[in-house]
């Protein structure tokens, strides 16, 4: 993926000018407070994406990475690339390196199926998520990620365990402000997306995946991340 | 056969599907057309032709000696996003626009704000002239507007630039093919490109090669 680097710099210094104007430590430090109440009976499920990125850097530098439980649920390599997944996991394991890390691969995730039908994802994804046990999910949901997202609160009861957003309050600005400010690793697909899309907008989601088609979000990939297309047709 | 440039003079961008268009594909798309008519619109989706009809382009192994599309200026990428409604005769009472038939889509599409779109090929000069006439647009989303061809030349050229020009390889090239490359990746390498069986390890466009 090709990242304008000259660009990336001039927004990094916009983002480390609003780290003090929005006062992100302030609200790293609210967020590293609501972590510690849950932390105890918790997981912190990082999906390597920026905002659970942040959330994981937040809670491993305020709180000691010791004592973390960490949960990564990895596509597979038909909707997240090897590359992108290896990535993932070095940065977690980099920003969090005593914390307890469990993994769980996606079992379809091999087969081009995982890019056609979604259901069979939801099934295993939620009973992974029940079987870990934990009373508490913290997950790195903000608010004005979507009208959805701001109408679920910052704790929500599921029926088998309940969700902690810490990072709840965070704008993409606070985000990328933190991000820039600490250094923290994020995969580089953001970079080359958020040139195309905007720092507001761009995500990391599953590559080449039917269940996005109505965002659009296919018909970037096969532009920007085309090397990645082939990957469950090499016969 | 003639080492030939064409040259597409846009009136509206591209919007791409994928980071090239290949003109080899573009003639069998067109030649596929001719062949079949109206049937084209009706093909099974599975597997929609059996064979791709012979087209005017000379073949070095089995790659087409066909570059894949050179973009100028070279403006950079942008994207467009639109709805995608559905314009029916909706049925009373309720019914999801979530999924299922009456779904609506949130569209992105990436463009290239390109002047002119140019392709180097070895082929049949009269042949080809004719099927790129047959042209309206190129790229995705050509329904909407995009790719829109104001006028297109052919013309000869002293050298043949279909597979490499200036030691870049100017389309994908299976890597069996190559002494040396500089990068590569899985891609399709020969119509059909949809098809799984045109997929290889090929040296990636507009990147160092040399041919065996």
């Amino acid at each position: 993926m090709n990242i304008d680097w000259g660009w990336v710099r001039r927004w990094r210094e916009y983002f480390l000018a609003w780290y003090d104007e929005g006062r992100v430590s302030e609200k790293a430090a609210e967020a590293a407070d609501f972590i510690e109440r849950y932390v105890g009976e918790g997981v912190l499920s990082v999906s390597g994406g920026k905002d659970s990125m942040a959330m994981l850097h937040i809670a491993a530098t305020q709180l000691g990475d010791a004592g973390l439980d960490i949960f990564h649920w990895d596509h597979g390599p038909a909707l997240m690339p090897r590359d992108v997944e290896t990535g993932i996991l070095e940065s977690i394991r980099s920003v969090a390196p005593r914390a307890k890390l469990v993994v769980k691969q996606y079992s379809l995730g091999e087969s081009n199926r995982a890019r056609t039908d979604w259901r069979p994802w939801y099934r295993e994804f939620f009973s992974t998520l029940r079987s870990l046990g934990y009373k508490y999910h913290i997950l790195g949901i903000r608010r004005d990620e979507s009208s959805r997202r701001a109408a679920r609160g910052r704790v929500v009861e599921r029926r088998h365990w309940v969700e902690i957003h810490p990072i709840y309050n965070f704008t993409w600005r606070d985000v990328w402000a933190y991000i820039f400010k600490h250094a923290v690793p994020i995969p580089r697909a953001y970079l080359a997306y958020a040139k195309l899309l905007g720092w507001e907008r761009v995500r990391l989601v599953t590559f080449f995946d039917r269940e996005l088609e109505r965002y659009g979000s296919p018909q970037v990939d096969s532009v920007l991340a085309w090397r990645y297309r082939n990957t469950c047709c090499r016969h | 056969m003639e080492p030939l440039e064409i040259t597409f003079y846009l009136s509206t961008p591209v919007a791409l599907g994928f980071p090239w268009i290949y003109f080899d594909s573009l003639i069998a798309h067109i030649r596929l057309k001719e062949e079949l008519g109206e049937r084209y619109y009706s093909l099974p989706t599975k597997i929609p032709v059996d064979s791709v009809p012979a087209i005017p382009i000379k073949h070095w192994k089995d790659v087409p000696i066909a570059s894949v599309s050179i973009f100028e200026p070279q403006a950079g990428l942008h994207t467009f996003s639109y709805f995608k409604r559905g314009d029916f005769p909706f049925p009373k009472g309720k019914i999801s626009r979530a999924s299922g038939f009456f779904k609506d889509f949130y569209l992105k599409t990436v463009y290239v704000p390109a002047v002119k779109v140019k392709f180097y090929a070895t082929g049949e000069l009269r042949e080809v002239e004719r099927l790129v006439r047959l042209v309206p647009a190129l790229g995705k989303e050509r329904n909407i507007g995009f790719g829109f061809i104001r006028r297109v030349e052919v013309r000869e050229v002293d050298q043949e630039w279909g597979l490499v020009k200036d030691g870049m390889a100017m389309r994908p090239i299976p890597v069996k093919y190559l002494e040396a490359y500089e990068d590569a990746t899985y891609m399709a390498y020969k119509p059909p490109y949809w098809s799984k069986h045109s997929v290889d390890l090929c040296a990636v466009p507009f990147t160092r090669v040399e041919l065996r």
